[in-house]
């Protein structure tokens, strides 16, 4: 008997799963649902691009569709969800700095910048915007790391697993984003901006 | 590692994170989507196996039916590497 979608949201993922493998796509909806956000964050932070982000999510769970026969329903989801998400994000970094950003820096030069208009502006304020530099100034591996620990409150061990990269990497990634972000921003020395301050009181 | 610079790193980095929502059409986009493809019209050898043109007999000329068939597929292809 088919199930509604009102029981399905409150079935765990790996009886979705089950389903998904079975071919509903009623699954993939409610999967989707109960994981776009962390998918999107994800995304989001690691190219700091919310169109890029949005995309990522759709390719994502369209992968998830895609290849339900090869995810085992007995293992949490969120770790093939945040390894394929990271995968795919760090491929549309790299993919841009080789082939736009060059042409960007062109297209700004010659029309002054984009990102000094009224409406950039308002779309996204200046601490949002010291944020985002801060974290697009990393490198990419330590970029990864910093977004899985700080942003997903995942442990060292699990984002270990996720990169498929040793403890003791993950740790050092971590060391040298964290005080790259912290200098960053201002917050070594006490001088983090009033606007950020005000945002977390 | 100091605790409370710490801490607000985190907290920064959620909101800035949280800043955004994911887009509202997406899950109908991907259900879309998803029920329009066909696992086998993504294996290319299915494809190659498969071609969907008129047999020669049918075609007076071989050749136009042959660009034609490399069209139609080349598209599908395109298509197809762009959702996987």
């Amino acid at each position: 008997m088919p199930i509604c979608a009102e029981e399905m949201g409150v079935i765990p993922d790996s009886e979705l799963a089950l389903s998904l493998q079975a071919g509903s796509l009623e699954a993939l909806g409610v999967l989707y649902d109960r994981h776009r956000g962390l998918v999107f964050r994800t995304a989001l932070a690691i190219t700091g691009d919310a169109e890029a982000a949005a995309d990522l999510l759709h390719d994502v769970f369209l992968r998830l569709h895609r290849f339900a026969a090869h995810i085992d329903p007995g293992r949490p989801l969120e770790p093939w969800l945040y390894r394929m998400t990271t995968n795919l994000a760090y491929t549309w970094v790299k993919k841009r700095q080789r082939w736009f950003r060059p042409l960007e820096d062109v297209a700004d030069w010659l029309a002054g910048s984009r990102k000094d208009t009224p409406a950039y502006q308002a779309e996204m304020d200046d601490s949002w915007r010291q944020v985002q530099q801060a974290v697009s100034s990393l490198p990419l591996s330590h970029r990864g790391v910093v977004v899985l620990y700080y942003v997903n409150d995942l442990s060292l061990q699990e984002i270990s697993d996720i990169l498929d990269i040793p403890v003791g990497t993950v740790k050092s990634r971590l060391h040298y984003g964290r005080q790259a972000l912290k200098h960053g921003l201002g917050l070594l020395a006490g001088e983090i901006l009033p606007e950020l301050q005000y945002e977390f009181t | 590692m100091d605790h409370k610079s710490d801490a607000l790193l985190r907290k920064i980095l959620k909101n800035w994170a949280n800043w955004q929502n994911p887009p509202a059409n997406g899950r109908a986009r991907l259900l879309w989507e998803a029920a329009n493809t066909s696992h086998n019209k993504i294996d290319l050898p299915v494809i190659l196996l498969r071609p969907q043109f008129k047999t020669h007999s049918t075609s007076s000329d071989w050749s136009q039916t042959f660009f034609s068939w490399v069209n139609e597929n080349s598209i599908q292809l395109r298509t197809q590497a762009r959702m996987i």
